[in-house]
């Protein structure tokens, strides 16, 4: 495993609230092998409601299939169901040769009917999980749906309050967003907050590969629960512009990097702003990872000196640090835009995107790639400023999260490239 | 004694994570105080930035916007601050199980099968009257309090169970928002997301208008 944690500049000025930024890159370790991998305890939560009919909801049953042959008989899964009534159609059970095979007849009785209660769908999943909680395992409910959460609970931050909440008790919570018609906003915060990931699903063929993949992920997990704990001096405020829960007391934060999968990269980014300080002082913060089972640990100090302006003005910036700060900021500003436009401000759009281009030009100089992080920006500012159709935004939506959750362009976890990959 | 920390309506935009549009729509709305200067070089202080981090939290608490304003008048630089001020995060001290019970109103069915009720619609799709009982105290909520309790059911389902299967606990409970020193709106929550902007411009719109005649 790897931990380097990099600052972008080293001087902070004396008489200002000097912003600085600091990336932390975590490597996961591989996986052992596949005969002793911390057994599993899934949910798979499916929306029936009416427009899943045809081809999605055949693909996504066949997926759970696929998923459930995975399991090992001491891994446990549960099938429920939702439109505008909840059906738990297999109750969390152990995955024995016997379960499997009810499970798969029940499966293929389910089609497709009514509205969506999304909340209390997930919540009777995350139910069938919690009632058998595997202590020394990863406890997931994986969510399906292609539409709004429009009975029972409805309402964003509440779901996505109790994602965290859930989170914090072992259950965590992975959402899938299929076509054009779900809330993406819902499921990224369910997911973000519940220690998940994310997927959009553009079209019923790749439902398939997307749970899979996670399921594959999920199998794989090498560390569970991992945190960045960072200790900073006195007067320094730490903030994560990777959208991972974050804790603060005093003089400690604590950002939730969850579960990780076999050499699965994560990459941080955090932003200190400097209280005033004397010429000459320096000041610093230290920054350590660990994880539940002591698989990933690191630690790491970094110290910053408040300097006159002109060392300021002309200190070395380490690059790497400033495009992962510029791609984040890209990304925000791509997402923001997106739900301005959904609601008509093209304007607020277009100033959105104007605003981190010229924030990123102020430092981008010469670099080609913080150059082409500007040219993307600045090149999509037309598609922004004008109406949108709703799968060009469900796209920059998406890509923009995966980016700032350090997935890959299709959502599935980035690995270290050092080593081969399966 | 630590210089006062001075901050740009940029920097207190990154800081709090609100945009400089909302940050002096704020200011507008009584929410926060205005800035140590006007125009462009306006300063603002930590007391700023707290109250912003504290009308986000307030808010993710679905706590209508005038509510917040009158919390938020009770409370000085130092109170907001210590509000804001979150102890790091400690393991929670009920098990998901319970809190999943909790949210779900208690009703779980002993074996989940094929787990089958009638659909709790009719209860929210009830015309919109008044409270049938006088709201509990304008949805006082404990700030350290566990998230969830703000959805308990309201006192209606405290009620001993009947032996006959109950109808799904209805979740929503009715906020009381003051609009003026003799005018209520009564609005039962959670709202959808639309309906819940709409009636953000009700109160809004209904304050301005209330507020006219005002000296």
């Amino acid at each position: 495993m790897t931990f380097n944690v990099r600052p972008d500049r080293r001087f902070i000025r004396p008489t200002y609230r000097s912003n600085r930024f600091v990336l932390v890159e975590v490597t996961a370790p591989p996986a052992r092998s596949e005969r002793v991998r911390p057994p599993v305890n899934l949910a798979f939560i499916l929306d029936r409601s009416g427009s899943m009919s045809g081809d999605k909801i055949r693909l996504a049953k066949q997926a759970i299939e696929e998923a459930i042959a995975r399991l090992h008989d001491d891994d446990r899964f549960a099938i429920v169901t939702y439109d505008d009534q909840i059906d738990v159609v297999v109750p969390g059970t152990r995955a024995s040769p016997e379960a499997r095979r009810t499970a798969l007849d029940r499966l293929r009785e389910i089609d497709a009917r009514g509205s969506t209660n999304l909340g209390e769908g997930w919540l009777r999943g995350a139910q069938q999980v919690a009632e058998a909680l595997a202590d020394e395992g990863v406890n997931r409910c994986l969510l399906l749906t292609d539409g709004l959460a429009n009975v029972g609970i409805t309402d964003r931050d509440e779901l996505a309050r109790h994602a965290g909440e859930l989170r914090a008790r072992g259950v965590s919570t992975s959402t899938f967003g299929v076509g054009e018609d779900f809330d993406e906003v819902l499921l990224q915060s369910m997911a973000s907050a519940g220690g998940g990931h994310f997927y959009f699903i553009a079209t019923a063929a790749s439902i398939r590969d997307h749970i899979t993949s996670e399921v594959g992920e999920t199998l794989e997990i090498v560390a569970r629960g991992v945190t960045l704990e960072i200790g900073a001096a006195e007067g320094i405020r730490v903030e994560s512009l990777s959208p991972y829960p974050i804790h603060e007391g005093r003089g400690q934060t604590e950002v939730t990097l969850g579960d990780l999968t076999s050499d699965e990269r994560v990459e941080v980014v955090l932003r200190l702003n400097f209280p005033y300080g004397e010429l000459g002082r320096s000041t610093g913060a230290a920054f350590s990872l660990s994880d539940r089972d002591g698989v990933v640990r690191g630690e790491a100090k970094l110290g910053w000196a408040y300097a006159d302006n002109g060392a300021n003005d002309h200190q070395e910036r380490d690059r790497v640090v400033d495009r992962a700060v510029a791609r984040i900021f890209a990304a925000r500003a791509r997402q923001e835009a997106v739900g301005l436009n959904r609601h008509g401000d093209f304007n607020g759009a277009r100033h959105v995107i104007e605003a981190t281009a010229r924030r990123i030009r102020g430092y981008a100089g010469r670099d080609p790639e913080l150059r082409a992080i500007l040219g993307e920006l600045e090149g999509e500012l037309q598609m922004f400023a004008a109406p949108m159709m709703e799968m060009d935004r469900k796209h920059a939506y998406a890509s923009s999260s995966y980016l700032m959750n350090s997935r890959m362009a299709d959502g599935k976890a980035m690995k270290d490239p050092n080593r081969g990959g399966r | 004694m630590p210089p006062e920390s001075e901050y740009s309506l940029q920097d207190l935009s990154d800081l709090a994570g609100v945009t400089p549009r909302t940050i002096r729509y704020y200011i507008a709305q009584g929410l926060l105080p205005s800035p140590g200067k006007a125009g462009p070089g306006a300063t603002y202080a930590d007391g700023h930035l707290n109250r912003l981090r504290l009308i986000k939290r307030l808010q993710r608490e679905h706590l209508p916007l005038a509510e917040i304003r009158t919390r938020l008048a009770a409370l000085d630089d130092g109170a907001v601050a210590a509000l804001v001020e979150v102890p790091a995060s400690e393991p929670p001290a009920d098990s998901a199980i319970d809190y999943i019970r909790a949210v779900l109103g208690g009703d779980s069915s002993p074996d989940g099968m094929l787990w089958d009720r009638a659909p709790d619609m009719t209860s929210r799709r009830s015309p919109i009257g008044p409270p049938a009982s006088p709201p509990p105290s304008t949805n006082a909520v404990d700030l350290r309090a566990p998230a969830y309790r703000l959805a308990e059911p309201s006192p209606a389902h405290a009620e001993p169970p009947t032996p006959t299967p109950t109808p799904a606990p209805d979740r929503s409970q009715w906020d009381r928002i003051l609009l003026a020193p003799d005018v209520e709106l009564h609005v039962r929550r959670p709202l959808g997301r639309r309906a819940h902007k709409r009636v953000e411009r009700l109160i809004q719109i209904a304050r301005e208008l209330l507020e006219e005649d005002q000296p």
